[in-house]
């Protein structure tokens, strides 16, 4: 930090993810109300609690171990190599909290370069996957609202927001992943790696969890469950809908010299750009164009199949971003408009296949959304950029329909929806995945209720009495 | 006294850590990861106490049928400003 220019590049730096997690803050927002709104109004208190409380878990644990997994878990480990060192990542590292970047602790394992490089970066690179982090808990959150225990959720949401989700992100989401490497998975604004697990994660809990007491009727058709207040909803959708474009732009890297000694390393040539977390060049320009369009055929398609129901078509909205994300960094805006589209319609109709084929009771469609939305993102992007390089650096396999495919499977399946199966499994053994029965009928806030029954009565006893004393 | 290794600030570009008690950042860790853990335990239990009042709330009012009855009757008497 001695000249001006190093100064402006690194707090440029620093201050764009800050304003990204600023803006992502949004969607916890707007998951929050858009729950709220989704569920009745005798679980209110519990079902904003529930995923309002995701945000002090999940950020303490992944400050405990979901940052150093993402640089250590690379390899696998073990699956083309050991783990990697991360001494900047660790709860102990003295990078991770107010650091000037000078030289490191006596005896420390950090470098020089590593506290001149991490000093001012750390805490907001951390906070951008942090809020990710989020994201990937919340988006479970919504299915499994009005009979979760929230004890339970909040385990599950640590499993899926402090470690799944970023072990996918460590293999899948970064320069040097093996799945990048060997697979030539592309994934760029997180089809995959964080909405198709969480889909795959909710649909797991689900499976154990149950559908809420009324869902179906006896012959197996499913009732509609109306959302409490459906523009709460929507208002939520639309706070989910702002804070993506923190998402988005928390994908890129915002300034690095391609040519650099610290990237490619070519004599003689600079080409200063944003990159996306693979390291290859894109801009602004490119993801906003791409942003919106596939924003715009999720919300016509979805429109269309829904017959205008305002949750479809907001929540289309979503599933047309989710669905052209992996590869929204290269595609033609009209490339993303209809495959936003495509992702629209298949997440209404899986919803309603699924529910009434397999008796899943998601309470958002955040399975659907989100998991299936996501699944076909990937692979779409497979075949729309088959043979692009995955990755500037030489030796890594080029993006192709199976690498993505196998992708998609991976987080789906493997980090996402059996993961979630196991851990529901064994606290469903313990007693501990779902409210007791009464308390689910009569609805969570019975405590809170009658407490506010008997105070709302106090007060009108004491109106009256006021009113007979004083002969009115 | 000092609790941290700044005394003055005009040798910035030989700072490293500047939070204080630089040194102790493994009993930190040790500390966080209890407290973490330690708030899920309290949690469970407070929990299952809630619940198990909830149930003998329930008990006591007759049922799930008689509590969302007493509640309907309850929202009736507010709309209408009972």
């Amino acid at each position: 930090m001695d000249n001006e220019l190093t100064a402006l590049g690194i707090i440029f730096t620093e201050f764009y993810y800050w304003v990204t997690v600023v803006f992502m803050f949004l969607i916890h927002v707007g998951f929050c109300i858009y729950e709220v709104g989704a569920s009745r109004y005798k679980h209110h208190t519990h079902t904003l609690m529930k995923n309002t409380m995701v945000i002090p878990l999940v950020t303490v644990t992944f400050f405990f171990f979901g940052w150093w997994i993402y640089f250590a878990f690379v390899n696998g480990p073990w699956i083309i190599g050991d783990l990697v060192a991360a001494p900047f990542a660790t709860p102990w590292s003295e990078l991770m909290g107010t650091h000037m970047g000078g030289a490191p602790q006596e005896g420390s394992v950090l470098t020089a370069d590593d506290t001149a490089f991490w000093a001012r970066i750390n805490g907001v690179f951390w906070a951008a996957f942090l809020l990710f982090s989020w994201t990937a808990a919340s988006i479970v959150s919504g299915a499994v609202i009005e009979r979760i225990r929230p004890s339970a959720f909040w385990i599950l949401a640590v499993v899926i927001g402090s470690f799944t989700w970023i072990i996918d992100a460590s293999w899948g989401w970064s320069w040097n992943g093996w799945m990048v490497q060997k697979l030539g998975y592309h994934d760029a604004y997180a089809s995959g790696v964080i909405h198709a697990i969480a889909g795959g994660f909710a649909l797991g809990v689900l499976l154990v969890l149950g559908p809420r007491i009324g869902k179906f009727r006896k012959d197996g058709t499913p009732r509609n469950i109306n959302p409490h207040n459906p523009w709460l909803v929507t208002v939520g959708l639309f706070l989910i809908y702002t804070g993506f474009w923190g998402f988005y732009v928390a994908c890129n890297i915002p300034i690095i010299d391609v040519y650099g000694p610290a990237m490619l390393d070519v004599p003689d040539k600079s080409f200063f750009s944003a990159t996306n977390i693979y390291l290859q060049p894109t801009t602004l320009s490119a993801i906003t164009f791409n942003f919106l369009m596939s924003l715009s055929g999720g919300l016509m398609a979805a429109y269309l199949v829904s017959d205008g129901d305002a949750f479809w078509t907001y929540s289309g909205g979503l599933a047309g971003v989710i669905g052209a994300s992996s590869g929204n960094d290269l595609y033609h805006p009209i490339q993303a408009m209809l495959i936003g589209a495509g992702g629209a319609i298949l997440a209404y109709k899986m919803h309603y296949w699924v529910e009434r084929k397999f008796k899943i009771d998601d309470a958002v469609g955040a399975v659907a959304v989100h998991g299936y939305a996501g699944f076909y993102g990937i692979v779409v992007a497979g075949f729309m950029l088959w043979g692009y390089p995955s990755s500037p650096f030489e030796g890594y396999a080029a993006i192709s329909p199976w690498g993505n495919f196998l992708g998609a499977l991976i987080m789906f399946f493997v980090l996402g929806f059996f993961p979630a199966l196991i851990v529901s499994k064994i606290l469903h053994g313990m007693g501990m995945l779902r409210i007791p029965r009464e308390i689910e009928m009569v609805g969570l806030d019975i405590n809170h209720e009658s407490l506010r029954a008997m105070e709302a009565e106090d007060v009108a006893e004491a109106i009256r009495e006021e009113a007979a004393a004083s002969g009115a | 006294m000092s609790t941290g290794l700044v005394d003055n600030w005009l040798n910035l570009d030989t700072f490293g850590a500047i939070y204080p008690f630089v040194g102790t950042e493994g009993m930190l860790a040790v500390l966080g990861i209890a407290f973490w853990l330690g708030w899920h335990i309290l949690q469970i239990r407070k929990e299952s106490a809630e619940f198990k009042a909830d149930m003998e709330n329930i008990k006591k009012q007759g049922g799930p049928g008689k509590v969302l009855e007493a509640e309907a009757k309850r929202e009736m008497n507010d709309s209408v400003g009972g």
